[in-house]
Protein backbone atom coordinates (compact mmCIF):
# COMPACT_ATOMS: atom_id res chain seq x y z
CA UNK A 1 0.00 0.00 0.00
CA UNK A 2 2.90 2.25 0.65
CA UNK A 3 4.11 2.03 -2.89
CA UNK A 4 0.80 3.10 -4.32
CA UNK A 5 1.56 6.54 -3.14
CA UNK A 6 4.75 6.97 -5.10
CA UNK A 7 3.05 9.34 -7.47
CA UNK A 8 2.03 11.50 -4.59
CA UNK A 9 5.63 11.97 -3.59
CA UNK A 10 5.70 14.91 -5.95
CA UNK A 11 3.26 16.59 -3.63
CA UNK A 12 5.47 15.60 -0.74
CA UNK A 13 8.42 17.31 -2.37
CA UNK A 14 6.40 20.49 -2.58
CA UNK A 15 5.66 20.05 1.09
CA UNK A 16 9.37 19.97 1.86
CA UNK A 17 9.51 23.46 0.51
CA UNK A 18 6.92 24.42 3.08
CA UNK A 19 8.90 23.06 5.98
CA UNK A 20 10.59 26.35 6.74
CA UNK A 21 7.36 28.31 6.74
CA UNK A 22 5.60 25.66 8.82
CA UNK A 23 8.31 25.74 11.42
CA UNK A 24 7.94 29.50 11.54
CA UNK A 25 4.19 29.09 11.98
CA UNK A 26 4.67 26.80 14.91
CA UNK A 27 6.91 29.14 16.80
CA UNK A 28 4.98 32.26 15.85
CA UNK A 29 1.69 30.45 16.45
CA UNK A 30 -0.45 32.43 14.03
CA UNK A 31 -3.15 29.80 14.24
CA UNK A 32 -4.99 31.42 17.06
CA UNK A 33 -3.92 28.89 19.65
CA UNK A 34 -4.05 29.99 23.25
CA UNK A 35 -0.37 30.27 23.97
CA UNK A 36 1.65 27.27 22.87
CA UNK A 37 4.41 25.73 24.84
CA UNK A 38 2.90 25.31 28.27
CA UNK A 39 2.13 21.66 27.76
CA UNK A 40 5.26 20.54 25.95
CA UNK A 41 6.37 20.04 22.38
CA UNK A 42 5.04 17.52 19.89
CA UNK A 43 6.69 16.86 16.53
CA UNK A 44 4.19 15.68 13.94
CA UNK A 45 5.49 13.68 10.97
CA UNK A 46 3.85 12.82 7.69
CA UNK A 47 4.44 10.12 5.12
CA UNK A 48 5.28 12.23 2.14
CA UNK A 49 2.09 12.37 0.09
CA UNK A 50 -0.70 14.91 0.03
CA UNK A 51 -3.24 13.06 2.15
CA UNK A 52 -0.73 12.35 4.89
CA UNK A 53 0.44 15.97 4.88
CA UNK A 54 -3.15 17.15 5.32
CA UNK A 55 -3.78 14.70 8.15
CA UNK A 56 -0.59 15.75 9.91
CA UNK A 57 -1.76 19.37 9.74
CA UNK A 58 -5.24 18.49 10.98
CA UNK A 59 -3.94 16.79 14.10
CA UNK A 60 -1.02 19.18 14.55
CA UNK A 61 -3.12 22.36 14.36
CA UNK A 62 -5.62 20.87 16.78
CA UNK A 63 -2.84 20.17 19.28
CA UNK A 64 -1.37 23.65 18.75
CA UNK A 65 -4.76 25.21 19.42
CA UNK A 66 -4.91 23.35 22.71
CA UNK A 67 -1.69 24.50 24.25
CA UNK A 68 1.01 22.32 22.75
CA UNK A 69 3.99 23.57 20.82
CA UNK A 70 3.81 21.72 17.52
CA UNK A 71 6.58 21.33 15.00
CA UNK A 72 6.14 19.52 11.71
CA UNK A 73 8.42 17.07 10.02
CA UNK A 74 6.72 16.36 6.71
CA UNK A 75 7.69 13.70 4.18
CA UNK A 76 9.35 11.24 6.53
CA UNK A 77 8.59 8.49 4.07
CA UNK A 78 7.37 4.95 4.40
CA UNK A 79 6.74 2.81 7.47
CA UNK A 80 10.30 1.47 7.39
CA UNK A 81 11.49 5.02 8.01
CA UNK A 82 8.93 6.56 10.31
CA UNK A 83 8.70 3.74 12.87
CA UNK A 84 12.39 4.19 13.85
CA UNK A 85 11.87 7.96 13.75
CA UNK A 86 9.04 7.61 16.29
CA UNK A 87 11.13 5.29 18.44
CA UNK A 88 14.14 7.59 18.59
CA UNK A 89 11.93 10.60 19.26
CA UNK A 90 12.76 12.57 16.11
CA UNK A 91 9.00 12.62 15.62
CA UNK A 92 6.31 12.03 18.25
CA UNK A 93 3.22 11.39 16.19
CA UNK A 94 2.28 10.48 12.64
CA UNK A 95 -1.06 9.72 10.98
CA UNK A 96 -1.13 6.14 9.73
CA UNK A 97 -3.51 3.57 8.26
CA UNK A 98 -4.79 0.93 10.68
CA UNK A 99 -4.62 -2.20 8.54
CA UNK A 100 -1.23 -1.49 7.04
CA UNK A 101 0.12 -0.55 10.45
CA UNK A 102 -1.06 -3.87 11.88
CA UNK A 103 0.25 -5.99 9.00
CA UNK A 104 3.50 -4.05 8.99
CA UNK A 105 4.05 -4.75 12.69
CA UNK A 106 2.68 -8.30 12.57
CA UNK A 107 2.77 -9.98 9.15
CA UNK A 108 0.86 -12.94 10.59
CA UNK A 109 -2.15 -10.85 11.60
CA UNK A 110 -5.55 -11.90 10.29
CA UNK A 111 -7.86 -9.12 11.49
CA UNK A 112 -9.65 -7.25 8.70
CA UNK A 113 -12.62 -5.35 10.18
CA UNK A 114 -12.01 -1.96 11.77
CA UNK A 115 -12.97 -3.24 15.22
CA UNK A 116 -10.73 -6.29 15.01
CA UNK A 117 -7.79 -4.34 13.65
CA UNK A 118 -8.06 -1.68 16.36
CA UNK A 119 -8.37 -4.35 19.02
CA UNK A 120 -5.27 -6.16 17.78
CA UNK A 121 -3.12 -3.03 17.42
CA UNK A 122 -2.20 -2.08 21.05
CA UNK A 123 -0.72 -5.49 21.89
CA UNK A 124 1.33 -5.53 18.70
CA UNK A 125 2.56 -1.96 19.15
CA UNK A 126 3.48 -2.18 22.83
CA UNK A 127 6.79 -4.04 22.34
CA UNK A 128 7.72 -1.36 19.81
CA UNK A 129 7.07 1.42 22.33
CA UNK A 130 4.21 2.82 20.26
CA UNK A 131 0.60 3.76 20.99
CA UNK A 132 -2.45 4.64 18.93
CA UNK A 133 -5.43 6.80 19.78
CA UNK A 134 -8.91 6.08 18.42
CA UNK A 135 -9.33 5.48 14.72
CA UNK A 136 -11.17 7.92 12.51
CA UNK A 137 -14.15 6.69 10.58
CA UNK A 138 -12.30 7.86 7.46
CA UNK A 139 -10.66 5.08 5.56
CA UNK A 140 -8.29 5.00 2.59
CA UNK A 141 -8.39 1.39 1.50
CA UNK A 142 -8.53 -0.59 -1.71
CA UNK A 143 -12.10 -0.77 -2.91
CA UNK A 144 -13.86 -2.53 -5.75
CA UNK A 145 -15.61 0.17 -7.70
CA UNK A 146 -18.16 0.04 -10.55
CA UNK A 147 -19.98 2.66 -12.59
CA UNK A 148 -23.45 3.63 -11.44
CA UNK A 149 -25.03 2.30 -14.65
CA UNK A 150 -23.33 -1.06 -14.26
CA UNK A 151 -24.40 -1.27 -10.61
CA UNK A 152 -28.01 -0.54 -11.51
CA UNK A 153 -28.13 -2.93 -14.46
CA UNK A 154 -26.85 -5.79 -12.35
CA UNK A 155 -28.29 -4.82 -8.95
CA UNK A 156 -24.87 -4.55 -7.37
CA UNK A 157 -24.59 -3.44 -3.76
CA UNK A 158 -21.99 -5.70 -2.20
CA UNK A 159 -19.04 -7.58 -3.62
CA UNK A 160 -21.05 -10.81 -3.28
CA UNK A 161 -23.47 -9.51 -5.93
CA UNK A 162 -20.71 -9.92 -8.49
CA UNK A 163 -20.83 -13.71 -8.11
CA UNK A 164 -23.62 -14.44 -10.65
CA UNK A 165 -21.97 -12.32 -13.35
CA UNK A 166 -18.36 -13.05 -12.41
CA UNK A 167 -17.50 -14.99 -15.56
CA UNK A 168 -18.46 -12.01 -17.73
CA UNK A 169 -16.50 -9.29 -15.96
CA UNK A 170 -12.99 -7.94 -16.17
CA UNK A 171 -11.41 -6.47 -13.06
CA UNK A 172 -8.74 -3.83 -13.58
CA UNK A 173 -6.08 -3.26 -10.92
CA UNK A 174 -2.37 -3.17 -10.30
CA UNK A 175 -0.43 -6.32 -11.10
CA UNK A 176 -0.11 -7.36 -7.45
CA UNK A 177 -3.89 -7.31 -6.90
CA UNK A 178 -4.43 -10.75 -8.40
CA UNK A 179 -2.10 -12.42 -5.90
CA UNK A 180 -3.17 -10.46 -2.79
CA UNK A 181 -5.32 -11.97 -0.04
CA UNK A 182 -8.26 -9.95 -1.38
CA UNK A 183 -7.47 -10.90 -4.99
CA UNK A 184 -8.43 -14.06 -6.82
CA UNK A 185 -8.24 -16.37 -3.78
CA UNK A 186 -10.12 -14.12 -1.34
CA UNK A 187 -12.85 -13.13 -3.79
CA UNK A 188 -13.57 -16.79 -4.40
CA UNK A 189 -13.40 -18.08 -0.82
CA UNK A 190 -15.17 -15.14 0.85
CA UNK A 191 -17.72 -14.10 -1.77
CA UNK A 192 -17.78 -16.95 -4.32
CA UNK A 193 -16.73 -14.53 -7.06
CA UNK A 194 -14.73 -16.63 -9.48
CA UNK A 195 -13.96 -16.96 -13.17
CA UNK A 196 -13.36 -13.25 -13.83
CA UNK A 197 -10.76 -11.89 -16.20
CA UNK A 198 -7.93 -9.77 -14.84
CA UNK A 199 -6.52 -6.74 -16.60
CA UNK A 200 -3.36 -5.34 -15.10
CA UNK A 201 -3.28 -1.55 -15.22
CA UNK A 202 -0.38 -0.34 -13.10
CA UNK A 203 -1.43 3.19 -12.30
CA UNK A 204 -2.83 2.67 -8.78
CA UNK A 205 -6.41 3.41 -9.76
CA UNK A 206 -5.32 6.51 -11.69
CA UNK A 207 -6.49 7.99 -15.00
CA UNK A 208 -5.83 4.86 -17.10
CA UNK A 209 -7.91 2.65 -14.82
CA UNK A 210 -10.63 5.28 -14.65
CA UNK A 211 -10.92 5.71 -18.41
CA UNK A 212 -11.07 1.94 -18.90
CA UNK A 213 -13.85 1.71 -16.32
CA UNK A 214 -15.85 4.55 -17.87
CA UNK A 215 -15.40 3.03 -21.35
CA UNK A 216 -16.55 -0.37 -20.06
CA UNK A 217 -13.28 -2.03 -21.06
CA UNK A 218 -13.23 -3.17 -17.46
CA UNK A 219 -16.36 -3.45 -15.35
CA UNK A 220 -14.76 -3.38 -11.90
CA UNK A 221 -11.75 -1.34 -10.80
CA UNK A 222 -9.60 -1.28 -7.69
CA UNK A 223 -9.59 2.38 -6.69
CA UNK A 224 -8.69 3.78 -3.26
CA UNK A 225 -11.67 4.96 -1.26
CA UNK A 226 -10.53 8.57 -0.88
CA UNK A 227 -9.77 9.10 -4.58
CA UNK A 228 -11.78 12.13 -5.74
CA UNK A 229 -12.63 10.48 -9.08
CA UNK A 230 -15.12 8.25 -7.22
CA UNK A 231 -17.26 11.26 -6.39
CA UNK A 232 -16.52 13.09 -9.61
CA UNK A 233 -17.81 10.26 -11.81
CA UNK A 234 -20.51 9.04 -9.46
CA UNK A 235 -18.85 5.64 -9.09
CA UNK A 236 -20.25 3.02 -6.74
CA UNK A 237 -17.99 1.45 -4.10
CA UNK A 238 -19.15 -2.13 -3.59
CA UNK A 239 -19.75 -2.89 0.07
CA UNK A 240 -17.58 -5.42 1.81
CA UNK A 241 -19.77 -6.81 4.63
CA UNK A 242 -17.49 -9.80 5.25
CA UNK A 243 -14.38 -7.63 5.52
CA UNK A 244 -12.41 -9.19 2.69
CA UNK A 245 -10.29 -6.06 2.39
CA UNK A 246 -8.51 -5.01 5.58
CA UNK A 247 -9.79 -1.81 7.16
CA UNK A 248 -7.49 1.17 6.61
CA UNK A 249 -8.96 3.73 8.97
CA UNK A 250 -6.86 6.76 9.73
CA UNK A 251 -5.20 6.32 13.10
CA UNK A 252 -2.81 8.69 14.90
CA UNK A 253 0.31 6.80 15.93
CA UNK A 254 2.43 8.04 18.86
CA UNK A 255 5.55 7.10 20.71
CA UNK A 256 5.00 6.33 24.40
CA UNK A 257 6.74 9.51 25.53
CA UNK A 258 4.35 11.81 23.69
CA UNK A 259 1.17 9.83 24.29
CA UNK A 260 -1.13 10.80 27.12
CA UNK A 261 -4.86 10.63 27.68
CA UNK A 262 -5.02 14.40 27.37
CA UNK A 263 -3.29 14.33 23.97
CA UNK A 264 -5.45 11.43 22.81
CA UNK A 265 -8.60 13.31 23.80
CA UNK A 266 -7.55 16.28 21.69
CA UNK A 267 -6.73 14.31 18.53
CA UNK A 268 -9.88 12.21 19.01
CA UNK A 269 -11.94 15.33 18.45
CA UNK A 270 -10.47 15.51 14.93
CA UNK A 271 -10.79 11.76 14.32
CA UNK A 272 -14.44 11.82 15.40
CA UNK A 273 -15.35 14.31 12.67
CA UNK A 274 -13.29 12.76 9.91
CA UNK A 275 -15.26 10.57 7.52
CA UNK A 276 -14.13 9.01 4.25
CA UNK A 277 -16.24 11.53 2.32
CA UNK A 278 -14.67 14.42 4.22
CA UNK A 279 -11.17 13.10 3.60
CA UNK A 280 -11.94 12.62 -0.09
CA UNK A 281 -13.09 16.22 -0.34
CA UNK A 282 -9.92 17.37 1.45
CA UNK A 283 -7.89 15.47 -1.17
CA UNK A 284 -9.99 17.06 -3.89
CA UNK A 285 -9.40 20.57 -2.55
CA UNK A 286 -5.70 19.84 -2.20
CA UNK A 287 -5.47 18.65 -5.83
CA UNK A 288 -7.55 21.58 -7.07
CA UNK A 289 -6.43 24.31 -9.41
CA UNK A 290 -5.25 26.72 -6.73
CA UNK A 291 -3.02 24.03 -5.15
CA UNK A 292 -3.56 25.21 -1.58
CA UNK A 293 -0.99 24.12 0.99
CA UNK A 294 -1.86 21.24 3.35
CA UNK A 295 -1.73 23.81 6.13
CA UNK A 296 -4.45 25.95 4.52
CA UNK A 297 -6.59 22.94 3.60
CA UNK A 298 -6.42 21.66 7.17
CA UNK A 299 -7.10 25.02 8.82
CA UNK A 300 -10.13 25.71 6.61
CA UNK A 301 -11.60 22.31 7.43
CA UNK A 302 -11.00 22.62 11.17
CA UNK A 303 -12.80 25.97 11.09
CA UNK A 304 -15.61 24.57 8.98
CA UNK A 305 -16.35 21.77 11.42
CA UNK A 306 -16.03 24.10 14.39
CA UNK A 307 -12.86 22.74 15.96
CA UNK A 308 -10.88 25.98 15.62
CA UNK B 1 21.23 -19.58 -9.17
CA UNK B 2 18.86 -16.84 -10.22
CA UNK B 3 20.08 -17.20 -13.77
CA UNK B 4 19.52 -20.96 -13.77
CA UNK B 5 16.09 -20.59 -12.21
CA UNK B 6 15.19 -18.01 -14.85
CA UNK B 7 16.37 -20.33 -17.63
CA UNK B 8 14.37 -23.16 -16.08
CA UNK B 9 11.30 -20.93 -16.16
CA UNK B 10 11.86 -20.06 -19.81
CA UNK B 11 12.34 -23.65 -20.93
CA UNK B 12 9.49 -25.08 -18.86
CA UNK B 13 6.86 -26.05 -21.46
CA UNK B 14 4.13 -25.18 -18.94
CA UNK B 15 5.10 -21.51 -19.29
CA UNK B 16 4.92 -21.43 -23.07
CA UNK B 17 1.20 -21.10 -23.72
CA UNK B 18 -1.84 -19.86 -21.83
CA UNK B 19 -2.88 -16.42 -20.62
CA UNK B 20 0.48 -15.57 -19.17
CA UNK B 21 2.55 -17.74 -21.47
CA UNK B 22 5.75 -16.73 -23.16
CA UNK B 23 4.48 -17.32 -26.69
CA UNK B 24 1.37 -15.07 -26.61
CA UNK B 25 3.37 -12.34 -24.92
CA UNK B 26 6.16 -12.72 -27.45
CA UNK B 27 3.63 -12.40 -30.28
CA UNK B 28 2.21 -9.25 -28.70
CA UNK B 29 5.69 -7.85 -28.26
CA UNK B 30 6.38 -8.51 -31.95
CA UNK B 31 3.05 -6.93 -32.89
CA UNK B 32 3.87 -3.72 -30.98
CA UNK B 33 7.35 -3.71 -32.49
CA UNK B 34 6.10 -4.31 -36.02
CA UNK B 35 3.40 -1.63 -35.91
CA UNK B 36 5.70 0.96 -34.37
CA UNK B 37 8.56 0.21 -36.72
CA UNK B 38 6.19 0.35 -39.70
CA UNK B 39 4.88 3.73 -38.63
CA UNK B 40 8.39 5.02 -38.00
CA UNK B 41 9.59 3.80 -41.42
CA UNK B 42 6.63 5.42 -43.21
CA UNK B 43 7.56 8.74 -41.69
CA UNK B 44 11.31 8.49 -41.24
CA UNK B 45 12.49 7.01 -44.55
CA UNK B 46 10.84 9.59 -46.89
CA UNK B 47 12.07 12.46 -44.73
CA UNK B 48 15.58 11.03 -44.51
CA UNK B 49 15.75 10.40 -48.27
CA UNK B 50 14.35 13.81 -49.07
CA UNK B 51 16.84 15.77 -47.02
CA UNK B 52 19.64 13.40 -48.01
CA UNK B 53 18.92 13.83 -51.72
CA UNK B 54 18.24 17.54 -51.77
CA UNK B 55 20.51 18.53 -48.91
CA UNK B 56 17.79 21.02 -47.92
CA UNK B 57 16.63 21.45 -44.35
CA UNK B 58 19.10 18.94 -43.05
CA UNK B 59 20.25 21.02 -40.12
CA UNK B 60 16.71 21.74 -39.04
CA UNK B 61 15.48 18.16 -39.38
CA UNK B 62 18.52 16.60 -37.75
CA UNK B 63 18.29 19.02 -34.83
CA UNK B 64 14.55 18.49 -34.49
CA UNK B 65 14.63 14.72 -34.58
CA UNK B 66 17.73 14.70 -32.42
CA UNK B 67 15.75 16.54 -29.77
CA UNK B 68 13.10 13.78 -30.02
CA UNK B 69 15.66 11.49 -28.48
CA UNK B 70 15.45 13.47 -25.27
CA UNK B 71 11.71 12.82 -24.85
CA UNK B 72 11.15 10.33 -22.02
CA UNK B 73 9.11 7.61 -23.70
CA UNK B 74 7.19 6.47 -20.63
CA UNK B 75 6.31 10.02 -19.67
CA UNK B 76 5.02 10.74 -23.15
CA UNK B 77 2.97 7.53 -23.07
CA UNK B 78 1.26 8.47 -19.79
CA UNK B 79 0.66 11.97 -21.08
CA UNK B 80 -1.07 10.70 -24.23
CA UNK B 81 -3.12 8.23 -22.22
CA UNK B 82 -4.49 11.08 -20.13
CA UNK B 83 -6.30 12.24 -23.26
CA UNK B 84 -6.98 9.01 -25.13
CA UNK B 85 -7.45 6.40 -22.43
CA UNK B 86 -5.70 3.07 -22.58
CA UNK B 87 -5.13 1.38 -25.90
CA UNK B 88 -2.70 0.20 -28.52
CA UNK B 89 -2.28 3.44 -30.47
CA UNK B 90 -0.72 5.56 -27.74
CA UNK B 91 1.98 2.92 -27.41
CA UNK B 92 2.58 2.75 -31.16
CA UNK B 93 2.86 6.53 -31.34
CA UNK B 94 5.45 6.83 -28.58
CA UNK B 95 7.53 3.93 -29.87
CA UNK B 96 7.47 5.44 -33.36
CA UNK B 97 8.62 8.77 -31.92
CA UNK B 98 11.50 6.86 -30.37
CA UNK B 99 12.40 5.10 -33.62
CA UNK B 100 12.10 7.94 -36.11
CA UNK B 101 15.36 9.78 -35.23
CA UNK B 102 17.76 6.88 -35.91
CA UNK B 103 15.87 6.01 -39.11
CA UNK B 104 16.09 9.57 -40.43
CA UNK B 105 19.72 9.82 -39.39
CA UNK B 106 20.53 6.55 -41.15
CA UNK B 107 18.76 7.48 -44.37
CA UNK B 108 20.15 10.98 -44.43
CA UNK B 109 23.73 10.04 -43.64
CA UNK B 110 23.55 7.11 -46.07
CA UNK B 111 22.68 9.42 -48.92
CA UNK B 112 25.16 11.99 -47.71
CA UNK B 113 27.92 9.40 -47.86
CA UNK B 114 27.40 8.71 -51.58
CA UNK B 115 30.26 10.05 -53.65
CA UNK B 116 29.20 13.32 -55.32
CA UNK B 117 31.10 12.43 -58.49
CA UNK B 118 29.07 9.25 -58.86
CA UNK B 119 25.87 11.26 -58.69
CA UNK B 120 27.19 13.80 -61.18
CA UNK B 121 28.14 10.95 -63.49
CA UNK B 122 24.64 9.49 -63.22
CA UNK B 123 23.14 12.88 -63.98
CA UNK B 124 25.56 13.31 -66.93
CA UNK B 125 24.42 10.13 -68.61
CA UNK B 126 20.86 11.41 -68.52
CA UNK B 127 19.29 9.83 -65.45
CA UNK B 128 16.29 11.66 -63.98
CA UNK B 129 16.41 12.73 -60.32
CA UNK B 130 14.10 9.87 -59.46
CA UNK B 131 16.40 7.39 -61.24
CA UNK B 132 19.43 8.82 -59.50
CA UNK B 133 17.72 8.37 -56.14
CA UNK B 134 16.37 4.89 -56.90
CA UNK B 135 19.21 3.38 -58.88
CA UNK B 136 22.30 5.09 -57.56
CA UNK B 137 21.87 6.78 -54.21
CA UNK B 138 19.64 4.32 -52.34
CA UNK B 139 21.61 1.19 -53.36
CA UNK B 140 24.86 2.85 -52.39
CA UNK B 141 23.36 4.16 -49.14
CA UNK B 142 21.69 0.87 -48.14
CA UNK B 143 24.25 -0.20 -45.54
CA UNK B 144 23.70 2.98 -43.54
CA UNK B 145 19.93 3.09 -44.11
CA UNK B 146 19.64 -0.45 -42.79
CA UNK B 147 21.98 0.40 -39.96
CA UNK B 148 19.55 3.11 -38.85
CA UNK B 149 16.63 0.67 -39.05
CA UNK B 150 18.53 -1.90 -37.01
CA UNK B 151 19.25 0.64 -34.33
CA UNK B 152 15.59 1.74 -34.30
CA UNK B 153 14.37 -1.86 -34.06
CA UNK B 154 16.55 -2.59 -31.05
CA UNK B 155 15.31 0.50 -29.27
CA UNK B 156 11.69 -0.40 -29.92
CA UNK B 157 12.11 -3.98 -28.72
CA UNK B 158 13.77 -2.85 -25.52
CA UNK B 159 11.32 -0.05 -24.81
CA UNK B 160 8.12 -1.94 -25.74
CA UNK B 161 8.41 -3.50 -22.28
CA UNK B 162 6.52 -0.44 -20.97
CA UNK B 163 3.37 -1.74 -22.72
CA UNK B 164 2.82 -3.97 -19.70
CA UNK B 165 2.22 -0.95 -17.49
CA UNK B 166 -0.72 0.39 -19.43
CA UNK B 167 -3.09 -2.52 -19.81
CA UNK B 168 -1.29 -4.17 -22.73
CA UNK B 169 0.96 -7.22 -22.53
CA UNK B 170 4.23 -8.11 -24.24
CA UNK B 171 7.39 -9.50 -22.67
CA UNK B 172 7.49 -6.55 -20.26
CA UNK B 173 4.73 -8.21 -18.23
CA UNK B 174 7.24 -10.73 -16.88
CA UNK B 175 9.39 -7.89 -15.60
CA UNK B 176 6.46 -6.00 -14.09
CA UNK B 177 4.86 -9.05 -12.50
CA UNK B 178 8.22 -10.16 -11.17
CA UNK B 179 8.83 -6.80 -9.52
CA UNK B 180 5.28 -6.41 -8.20
CA UNK B 181 5.21 -9.89 -6.66
CA UNK B 182 8.85 -9.85 -5.55
CA UNK B 183 9.42 -12.85 -7.80
CA UNK B 184 12.83 -11.94 -9.12
CA UNK B 185 13.23 -15.17 -11.05
CA UNK B 186 10.24 -14.13 -13.13
CA UNK B 187 11.63 -10.62 -13.62
CA UNK B 188 15.01 -11.98 -14.63
CA UNK B 189 13.41 -14.43 -17.06
CA UNK B 190 11.62 -11.45 -18.62
CA UNK B 191 14.88 -9.56 -18.95
CA UNK B 192 16.53 -12.55 -20.61
CA UNK B 193 13.63 -12.93 -23.04
CA UNK B 194 13.74 -9.27 -24.07
CA UNK B 195 17.51 -9.36 -24.51
CA UNK B 196 17.30 -12.59 -26.51
CA UNK B 197 14.59 -11.15 -28.76
CA UNK B 198 16.73 -8.07 -29.38
CA UNK B 199 19.76 -10.19 -30.27
CA UNK B 200 17.77 -12.43 -32.61
CA UNK B 201 16.15 -9.44 -34.31
CA UNK B 202 19.53 -7.80 -34.76
CA UNK B 203 20.96 -11.02 -36.20
CA UNK B 204 18.09 -11.34 -38.66
CA UNK B 205 18.49 -7.73 -39.75
CA UNK B 206 22.25 -8.23 -40.15
CA UNK B 207 21.55 -11.10 -42.54
CA UNK B 208 18.96 -9.03 -44.41
CA UNK B 209 21.52 -6.26 -44.65
CA UNK B 210 24.02 -8.68 -46.21
CA UNK B 211 21.47 -10.03 -48.67
CA UNK B 212 20.00 -6.80 -49.97
CA UNK B 213 23.11 -4.67 -50.25
CA UNK B 214 24.35 -4.94 -53.86
CA UNK B 215 27.61 -6.86 -54.29
CA UNK B 216 29.29 -3.91 -55.89
CA UNK B 217 28.58 -1.81 -52.80
CA UNK B 218 29.82 -4.29 -50.27
CA UNK B 219 32.93 -5.03 -52.32
CA UNK B 220 33.48 -1.36 -52.95
CA UNK B 221 33.27 -0.66 -49.23
CA UNK B 222 36.06 -3.10 -48.61
CA UNK B 223 38.35 -1.76 -51.34
CA UNK B 224 37.88 1.91 -51.85
CA UNK B 225 39.69 3.84 -49.17
CA UNK B 226 37.93 7.12 -49.87
CA UNK B 227 34.51 5.50 -49.38
CA UNK B 228 35.35 3.80 -46.17
CA UNK B 229 36.92 6.98 -44.83
CA UNK B 230 33.84 8.94 -45.66
CA UNK B 231 31.66 6.27 -44.21
CA UNK B 232 33.15 6.13 -40.78
CA UNK B 233 31.77 9.43 -39.50
CA UNK B 234 28.09 9.04 -40.42
CA UNK B 235 28.23 5.44 -39.39
CA UNK B 236 29.06 6.47 -35.87
CA UNK B 237 26.16 8.87 -36.04
CA UNK B 238 23.64 6.14 -36.68
CA UNK B 239 24.98 3.46 -34.44
CA UNK B 240 25.89 5.32 -31.31
CA UNK B 241 22.56 6.48 -29.97
CA UNK B 242 21.09 3.55 -28.15
CA UNK B 243 20.04 5.66 -25.24
CA UNK B 244 17.20 3.79 -23.65
CA UNK B 245 17.19 0.37 -22.28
Amino acid sequence: MQSHRVKRIAAGLVAIGLTASLAACASGDPLGGDGGGELGTITVGSQGFAESDILAQLYGQMLAANGYTVTYSPSIGSRETFIPALQDGSIDMIPDYAGNLLYGADPEATATSTADVMEALPAVLEPLGLKVSSAAQAEDADALVVTKEFAEENNLVTIADLAPIASTITIGANTEFEGRSYGRAGLESVYGVTGWTFKAIDDYGGPGTLSDLLNNNIQVADIYTTTPSIKEHDLVVLEDPKHLIAAQNIVPLFNEKAYSVAVANIVDRVSNKLTTAELMSLNEISAGDSKPSPETVARDWLKKVGLL
Amino acid sequence: MLFLAALAFIFDPANLLGDKGILPRLMDHLLYTGLSLGAALLIGIPIGLLIGHTGKGKNFVIALTGSFRAIPTFGLLLFIILFTGLGLWPLVVVLAVLAIPPIIAGAYSGLDSVNRETIDAARAIGMTERQILGKVEIPLALPLILGGIRSATLQIIATATIAGYVGLTGLGRFLIEGLALHDYTLAFAGAILVAALALVADGVLAIVQKLVVPHGVSRGMARTTTRSNRRSAPSALTRAPITEG
